[in-house]
């Protein structure tokens, strides 16, 4: 059942091209939302259920007899399951109608599952070569994706993404190696346990050096961050919402999270340079975006400094801490998705990203001005939304934690968001109605509607926000707070 | 010794050749003669496997690849490139070269030399029993990596 988070999207991915000859766009669209659909049903129905008693490993068996595929699911990567599933479906259904005017749909749609299978292999396996290789597949599946639309920008940015990435997975396949050398083994438990018996601060330093190098560019962290800004934007809004969504929380901070936290174990001058790293990266980029006039170009900058919240708060390594940074990587996907698809409709009414040239668009695409109100508003903090909670969390977190200066800064950061995000707003969609949008038509109806529910379910995880964390939110953060524990209880499988 | 430290020079000369280069053709022939000096010190350093793969995959298939691709296609006109290109790569070199030097010579020391492992047996079965994960790893990429292929190079439809 574990295993099908990773087959499913790889066998439907290689058939659709076939079956892009027979249906060039009803069957693709099916099939393809179908499997998100599905996998989005057993994360939900089928896999929470079964970790109720701690984590499960499920080996596979191939013909009677067993193969070295053993996947874990605990309670933080369930969590990114149904995060990965829930965005892609929703992107998935967006894409029925933007994605008509590109062509080659049956192809987008197979990269589009490749990308998700890889996030899914990166988030279940439990060996460090594996996680470089999944990287490398969610990685080269979305290179392909920001440039599908092959213009200039678009392959433009989509080389720059794929030159400082492979720079990322060099620095990260460099430090597997050196573990592999000091411990012998790949696996979390075997280099868990390989390194306790060790003395060995000097290389393991440089490891975590390099690890944070990596994963801080996978992540776009301040200072790694100069490719986002350039790649996100060109993308097709479906996918520009599946990278800020999901693929740098996944192959950034869960990879390094899984690392750092549950086989390297965190000391605090680790927890120190991750805060740090959050911090810069939290003000700068909220500073960046202030200036942008591109609302997707502002969209990721917004990204960068909500993923140094995330990492400020699990960095802090406090399993209240832990808490808020799961929970805002949780509630930064949904509203984050909701806002890059809503760019995508607006970009396909009006023709334009510039803000300078939108104003009143509210009167002629109500939903789309609502939906992005509510993304906008849930990002900036603001209650009952869902990201006022994981933001209060993370700064009464520093606070238990006597971080006074970095609680104050995120508090001000919070205010500097919802400043931009207001711009996004008053520019795009509030004032007179400009001439030129005078026949704009509201966003067609699966556009629409994924746009919608995402909203709705910002809303929802904002009002039940204790029921959200208790069942989801919470199970991930005990396995990230017991540390290298987590990993040595694998060791008897 | 002496050997190795000329391969692996020949490595990094070549390496910085296959970007350097202007010319497709040359920097082809670059990157395989680089590759072909990677395999011989896989060989020397007791990896046979890995040093076959990378002289008949890296310095053969994919060479013969590129020389098709290129013979095939035209050049178009020249392609305006930055300067600072010329400046900024020796000067990353140099920093690498310090960073390397510092880092890794003290690293390298430290790491122990893995035990050679007879007893697990061939390398089919290395591949097939212990790590038959990276192999589903291998499908997804080789599935990525043509279905990019396809998409970038796709004819747009004809109502657009």
């Amino acid at each position: 059942m574990i295993f099908l988070f990773i087959a499913l999207p790889l066998i439907v991915a290689g058939i659709l091209p076939l079956v892009g000859k027979i249906s060039k766009r009803f069957l693709p669209d099916l099939l393809a939302n179908g499997v998100f659909a599905v996998l989005l049903a057993c994360a939900v129905f089928a896999l929470r259920p079964m970790i109720g008693n701690g984590p499960v490993v499920q080996q596979l068996s191939w013909l009677g007899e067993s193969v070295n595929i053993r996947l874990v699911l605990d309670g933080f990567s369930l969590l990114m399951l149904f995060v990965v599933s829930l965005v892609s479906l929703a992107a998935g259904l967006f894409s029925i109608d933007y994605m008509e005017h590109y062509g080659g749909k049956a192809n987008y749609y197979s990269l589009f599952l490749i990308m998700v299978a890889g996030m899914n292999g990166l988030v279940l396996t439990t060996d460090l070569f594996n996680i470089y290789l999944f990287l490398e597949v969610a990685a080269v599946a979305s290179y392909a994706l920001v440039a599908f639309g092959l213009e200039h920008d678009e392959l433009e940015a989509s080389f720059k993404y794929l030159m400082l990435s492979a720079v990322a997975s060099g620095f990260i396949l460099l430090s597997i190696a050196v573990i592999f050398g000091l411990t012998g083994g790949l696996s979390f438990e075997a280099v868990s346990s390989g390194l306790a018996g060790l003395d060995v601060k000097y290389p393991l330093a440089v490891c975590t050096a390099f690890f944070i190098l990596g994963f801080g560019l996978k992540a776009a962290l301040v200072p790694f961050h100069a490719w986002l800004p350039d790649a996100h934007p060109s993308a097709p809004a479906p996918i520009s919402a599946m990278l800020s969504g999901l693929l740098i929380k996944v192959s950034g901070i869960y990879a390094m999270t899984r690392v750092f936290l549950s086989v390297f174990g965190l000391s605090p001058a680790l927890s120190t340079v991750l805060m740090y790293l959050g911090v810069i990266s939290m003000v700068v980029a909220a500073f960046l975006a202030l200036g942008q006039k591109d609302i997707k170009r502002m969209l990721a900058y917004s990204s960068i400094s909500q993923v140094g919240y995330i990492v400020l708060g699990i960095g802090l390594g406090t399993p209240l801490g832990i808490l808020g940074g799961l929970f805002h990587l949780f509630n930064h996907a949904l509203a984050k998705s909701l806002l890059f698809l809503n760019s995508g409709s607006i970009q396909q009414s009006t023709g334009t990203r510039n803000l300078d040239e939108m104003g009143g668009l509210a009167k002629r695409m109500p939903f789309t001005a609502a939906t992005t109100l509510v993304g906008s508003l849930s990002i900036a903090g603001v209650p009952p939304l869902n990201g006022f909670w994981s933001k209060l969390i993370i700064i009464v977190a520093l606070v238990q934690a006597k971080h006074w200066t970095f609680a104050v800064i995120a508090i001000l950061t919070s205010v500097l968001t919802l400043w931009y995000y207001l711009l996004i707003q008053r520019k795009a969609f509030f004032g007179k109605l400009n001439e030129r949008w005078k026949e704009v038509r509201e966003a067609p109806f699966w556009m629409t509607a994924a746009t919608l529910a995402l909203a709705l379910l910002c809303i929802v995880t904002g009002v039940l926000f204790a029921l959200m964390v208790k069942d989801w939110i919470q199970p991930a953060a005990d396995v990230l707070a017991n540390g290298v524990q987590t990993t040595f209880s694998l060791l008897g499988f | 010794m002496i050997l190795q430290i000329a391969l692996l020079a020949g490595l990094v000369i070549f390496s910085a050749l296959a970007v350097l280069a202007r010319d497709l053709l040359k920097a082809a022939i670059s990157l395989a003669v680089a590759s072909l000096l990677l395999g011989i010190l896989f060989f020397i350093m007791n990896a046979p496997y890995v040093g076959a793969f990378e002289i008949s995959v890296v310095a053969g298939l994919i060479t013969v690849l590129f020389m098709t691709t290129i013979a095939l296609t035209k050049t178009e006109g020249n392609v305006r490139e930055s300067k600072a290109a010329r400046v900024a790569f020796p000067l990353f070199f140099i920093v690498f070269l310090i960073i390397d030097i510092l880092v890794m010579k003290g690293l390298v020391g430290k790491i122990p030399a893995a035990a050679s492992t007879p007893d697990q047996g061939t390398f089919g079965e290395a591949l097939w029993k212990m790590r038959t994960f990276d192999l589903v790893g291998q499908i997804a990429v080789i599935f990525a990596g043509v279905f990019a292929v396809l998409a970038l190079f796709r004819k747009r439809s004809k109502d657009e």
